[in-house]
């Protein structure tokens, strides 16, 4: 609702070519070679074939009224607002969906044109409720706009006729309600759900006058089919669908442009604000990656922002047994400064470390490896990557040499065949999900290498795509599958591979991937995949003009991640579909700033820009800026760093924005790393399942209260911007700079942009980079370079970093994490639509009125072979241990395989994941596990446990006087 | 053996290996394993591992082994 249609604004500038996104020039862009001139009002302007004359009216600054158009929506015709007369036809049509044609002559202002609109007006007005002055979409409604501009004066009909006045309005949904007494049946809802959200939800239901929008089957929001992705709300002309929160705060004063801080598609939003408060979040139609669309988490779930539950001061304690003592900053950087140095000289030097945030900015990741590098001393930092994406690293810089995925998003609208891998769009990447399903509906073939019948198989109006429901654990099998197929079918891309592929590397590959040991017929029995179905797969992939990969971590998760990661790349080189838009391998990120974190230098073995730290001239470069030697070896990881502090040579960890003991494989086991440590220093915002190990507590800012940068799945560098004061007084790169001054090792930055202008100095990648830039172009694909000035929307186009690409030979080795008679089932993990991760900030807003809880799915088989009933309490035990969650019957999965997501740290969903890991990068194998799963009565031990450890370190924090006197007795002296 | 931290690098070694078996004859295996210690291990690890070589290792395969000489001949 954003884009609203503004009358007095001249939209159009000569030699201007980016757009002004926040105008609605009312039907969408054509695009097309053909240039179509037009005169309009007797303006002359040349606009694409195909263009609408209502678009090539405002392109040349002349604004139609209109109701129903809208540039995001295709033209629908029904409001008639648009009527323009056209030299040489009859009557009035409709300029949204008039298509321009050579040398028409169109006049937009005439006495006649004029009446007819005052006329549809007064229809409009005769049954609407005439209460602007008290509606929430007062000074944002289109109706009042265009009755302004039609000079609406008088309604002859009278109210009193048959209206929808009373119509009652549906306030299910926590996020936006439904007033169907505003509605004036334009079905921009309905087309935005159908066209930008592609769910489907809602519909007009019934004819002429009684025509009303519904949501699925006449049900509330909340029970139908919609996701809250809050599209239809932004397109509704009137408050019909409107925020809750606009209604309880009034319409936003001012607005700011940044980027969401959940997953990584990294949408751009314009914070719309009054003073310090965020109003409401609005999709910012300019944001390359998500161009005006958002989901329910970016768009809604935001309120975790000013939570009660955020920590506002710092906070130090001995043990954590003791409550905490609030400390003005000074005290605790003193106090942890004391604690860092007096643990290194007692240890040694690399006793202590650091793990940087996958959340954070990548000016504030960059700081916390410095801090390790140069103030500790050593290598021993890590990122939440290790256990997400760092196969992606290792499999894609080994084949194709850069550790990055090759596309932009808007590159799916050009694949003709989309194959996705333990991935699940539609949950976890939303809005790029919904641009593959527009994509689908365009009918572009789809394939589905999952354990788990996922949502993007159900897409309305697009064909059922090929689903290969594999056993949890043997993808590497399976792209080896695939890849025979391609190679003996003869569906290789020999051009390609001869001219841009290594021949020795490809030469010893082919040799291999040939042998019938790999083919699906002898792969079929590791799989579960019928050797038909892959062959298929395969075919659409290869045959495919434009093929493209999609993966997430059901491909690295595992304990050959790396090895999938790179039969995945091998397929994509054999079919040469690199360097060109449609095809690449795109591997979906989770958390907003993973690829920036990792680009950062997050890793022990790797400087920012994936310089290793063995290279002489690498370390002399960093020294002549930072002036500190560094260290050659690489550092711990942070599983190593868990083994280590149990084993007692690691005692202190600096955790920025990461809740390790929630998110990290086998609890018991990281639990009893936490403990082991002299000194955890977190800095976060919530106190978080780790913090409740902690010694020090740092307050975090969230997104919405500093300045930085985030790089989202694409490498798209998007600018972070500050809308409210930190709660605690420091944006986390401050502190991180109090941190390191404290220690003695001076960093003296004023803004964020200046590290990111020693980043440029010191990353090749980067070297193009800086705020200035990032404001004029509003958002950047790394690399950007002399090269690459204005950044690289996609890689590889003529050669690698690397030179050649590198097929790589992937055995499959199945894991040792296998069904046995104990333990008969495999579990996996993922995530669901409304929370994020940890749920650390979801779990703060109502969206977990869609999901309270989390919950074990089982196949109906597998139910009711152990008596089990939808929910029913459910214990599940693998080898390392064991929890209990509710049971849900679902068919989504294959029998012997159950699915559980990870958003309650009460769940203990990694209390039953093991540690193992892949074997490159020791990322944890979090989608495999073996469990038997039994009814129970009661919650597992482990459950009891945290209840009464996460009541007493609750207790902890609160002020003291809220303590019971013991508690207090005991505190810090 | 009783110390996890150990078991653990031992797990790691024979995992890289098997993973790595098809680059050759032993030899070419054991310098890729080598390498991908040298380039991916802490100092800590690497020394833990080949101390152990150096007293008992009798938890190492062949291949653990020699991949463990390699290393210590390039640290
Ligand atoms: S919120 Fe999104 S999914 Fe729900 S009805 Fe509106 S557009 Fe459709
Ligand atoms: S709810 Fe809004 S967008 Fe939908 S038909 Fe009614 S007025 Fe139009
Ligand atoms: S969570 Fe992801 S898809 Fe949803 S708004 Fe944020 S960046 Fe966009
Ligand atoms: S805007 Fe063209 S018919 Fe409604």
């Amino acid at each position: 609702m954003l884009n609203y249609y503004d009358p007095g604004t001249q939209s159009y500038e000569a030699g201007k070519s980016i757009l002004n996104p926040d105008f609605d020039f009312g039907t969408p862009a054509r695009v097309s070679e053909n240039l179509v001139t037009v005169s309009i009002d007797g303006r002359e302007i040349a606009v694409p074939e195909g263009t609408s004359v209502l678009r090539a009216a405002a392109l040349a600054g002349i604004n139609i009224p209109k109701l129903c158009a809208s540039d995001n929506l295709e033209p629908f015709g029904s409001c008639r607002l648009c009527a323009v007369e056209i030299e040489g036809r009859r009557g009035y049509p409709a300029s949204c969906t008039t298509p321009v044609s050579e040398g028409m002559d169109v006049t937009t202002q005439t006495g006649k044109l004029a009446k007819l609109r005052r006329n549809i007006m007064e229809l409009y007005i005769s049954d609407h409720p005439l209460d602007c002055l008290t509606c929430p979409a007062n000074g944002d409604c289109e109706l009042q706009d265009v009755a302004g501009a039609v000079g609406l004066r008088e309604v002859r009909y009278g109210f009193d006729g048959k209206n929808h006045l009373d119509a009652e309005i549906d306030d299910s949904n926590p996020y936006f309600s439904f007033d169907p007494s505003k509605c004036i049946v334009c079905s921009r809802c309905v087309r935005a759900c159908e066209e930008v959200q592609g769910t489907f939800a809602l519909t007009i239901e019934g004819r002429g006058f009684d025509s009303i929008v519904s949501a699925s089957q006449n049900e509330p929001f909340m029970d139908s089919e919609c996701v809250s992705c809050g599209a239809c709300v932004q397109a509704c002309p009137t408050s019909t669908l409107m925020e809750k929160s606009v209604i309880d705060a009034g319409q936003p004063e001012h607005s700011v442009i940044t980027t969401c801080a959940y997953c990584g598609v990294g949408c751009s939003f314009k914070a719309e604000m009054k003073g310090e408060e965020v109003v409401r979040m609005v999709p910012y139609k300019g944001g390359e990656a998500n161009h005006g669309h958002s989901c329910v988490k970016g768009r809604f779930a935001f309120g975790y922002a000013t939570h009660k539950d955020r920590i506002k001061e710092p906070m130090i304690r001995e043990s954590i047994n003791d409550p905490w003592q609030v400390v003005s900053w000074d005290e605790a950087l003193a106090f942890s400064a004391k604690k860092l140095r007096g643990i290194q000289t007692e240890f040694g030097r690399e006793s202590i470390g650091g793990i940087t945030s996958s959340r954070c900015t990548n000016e504030e990741t960059y700081l916390v490896q410095k801090l390790v590098r140069a103030a500790f001393g050593n290598n021993n930092t890590d990122t939440c990557a290790r256990v997400c994406h760092s196969p992606t690293g290792y499999g894609l810089k080994t084949t194709l040499g850069e550790s990055a995925g090759t596309q932009t998003f808007d590159s799916v609208m050009k694949a003709n065949a989309i194959v996705v891998i333990g991935a699940n769009p539609t949950d976890a990447h939303p809005v790029f999900g919904s641009l593959m399903r527009r994509r689908l509906r365009q009918g572009a073939k789809l394939v589905v290498i999952d354990p788990r019948r996922i949502d993007v198989l159900k897409t309305p109006h697009a064909d059922e795509g090929l689903h290969l429901p594999l056993r949890p654990g043997t993808n590497v099998a399976m792209v080896n599958a695939m890849a025979h197929v391609v190679i003996t079918e003869g569906l290789e891309d020999k051009e390609f591979i001869n001219s841009r592929c290594d021949t020795e590397a490809y030469n010893a590959w082919r040799t291999f991937i040939a042998e019938a040991r790999n083919s699906p017929e002898a792969m079929e029995e590791v799989t579960g995949v019928p050797a038909a179905k892959v062959r298929e797969a395969a075919r659409i992939y290869a045959e495919a003009e434009n093929g493209a990969i999609y993966y997430g971590l059901g491909v690295t998760e595992h304990s050959q991640g790396s090895t999938m990661v790179m039969g995945i790349a091998n397929l994509a080189l054999a079919t040469g579909n690199i360097g060109r838009e449609g095809g690449g391998v795109n591997p979906l990120r989770g958390q907003n700033n993973v690829q920036g974190s990792c680009d950062m230098g997050s890793f022990p073995h790797e400087l920012p820009g994936y310089q290793h730290v063995s290279d002489p001239e690498v370390r002399e470069r960093f020294k002549a800026v930072w002036g500190v030697e560094i260290d050659h070896e690489p550092g711990l990881r942070i599983p190593n760093m868990f083994d280590a502090a149990i084993a007692g040579t690691f005692k202190a960890l600096y955790v920025q924005g990461e809740d390790i003991a929630q998110s990290d494989p086998n609890t018991h086991h990281v639990e009893a790393a936490l403990k082991a440590l002299d000194c955890l220093i977190v800095q976060d915002i919530f106190l978080n399942e780790t913090a409740k190990f902690a010694h020090v507590l740092l307050p975090g800012s969230t997104f919405l209260e500093k300045n930085g940068t985030f790089t989202n799945a694409e490498r798209r560098i998007n600018r972070v911007r500050k809308v409210m004061e930190p709660i605690a007084g420091m944006e986390d790169w401050e502190v991180t700079m109090a941190l390191s001054n404290a220690l003695g090792y001076p960093m003296n930055y004023n803004h964020p942009s200046e590290i990111m202008d020693e980043i440029a100095l010191l990353t090749p990648s980067f070297t193009g980079v800086n705020y200035d830039k990032l404001e004029r172009l509003g958002s950047i694909q790394w690399p950007c370079n002399d090269e690459h000035p204005d950044g690289t929307p996609t890689m590889h186009t003529l050669d690698f970093p690397i030179g050649k690409g590198r097929f790589a030979v992937t055995e499959y080795l199945a894991t040792e994490e296998r069904a046995s008679r104990r333990f008969p089932l495999l579990l996996t993990t993922g995530r669901i639509l409304s929370q994020y991760n940890v749920g650390a900030q979801t779990r703060r807003t109502a969206n977990s009125d869609w999901h309270e809880e989390d919950l074990l799915e089982l196949h109906p088989s597998d139910a009711e072979l152990r008596g089990v009933k939808e929910g029913d309490w459910l214990g599940i035990s693998s080898r390392v241990g064991h929890t209990v969650l509710r049971a849900k019957l679902s068919t989504r999965m294959l029998p012997g395989v159950v699915f559980t997501t990870f958003h309650h740290p009460g769940s203990g969903a990694n209390v039953i994941t093991t540690d193992n890991s892949d074997w490159a990068t020791n990322c944890p194998e979090y989608k495999v596990t073996a469990v038997q799963v039994e009814k129970v009565s009661q919650p597992s031990d482990w459950q009891r446990n945290f209840v009464d450890f996460d009541k007493r370190q609750q207790d902890f924090a609160k002020p003291a006087e809220e303590h019971s006197s013991d508690a207090h007795a005991s505190a810090l002296k | 053996m009783s110390d996890p931290q150990l078991t653990n690098l031992i797990k790691m070694i024979d995992q890289i290996i098997a993973n790595n078996l098809h680059h050759g004859d032993d030899d070419q295996v054991t310098d890729v394993a080598a390498g991908h210690l040298q380039k991916f291990w802490a100092r800590s690890m690497k020394q833990q591992v080949i101390a152990y070589a150096n007293s008992e290792g009798a938890d190492l395969s062949p291949l653990a082994q020699k991949t463990i000489a390699k290393l210590q001949a390039v640290s």
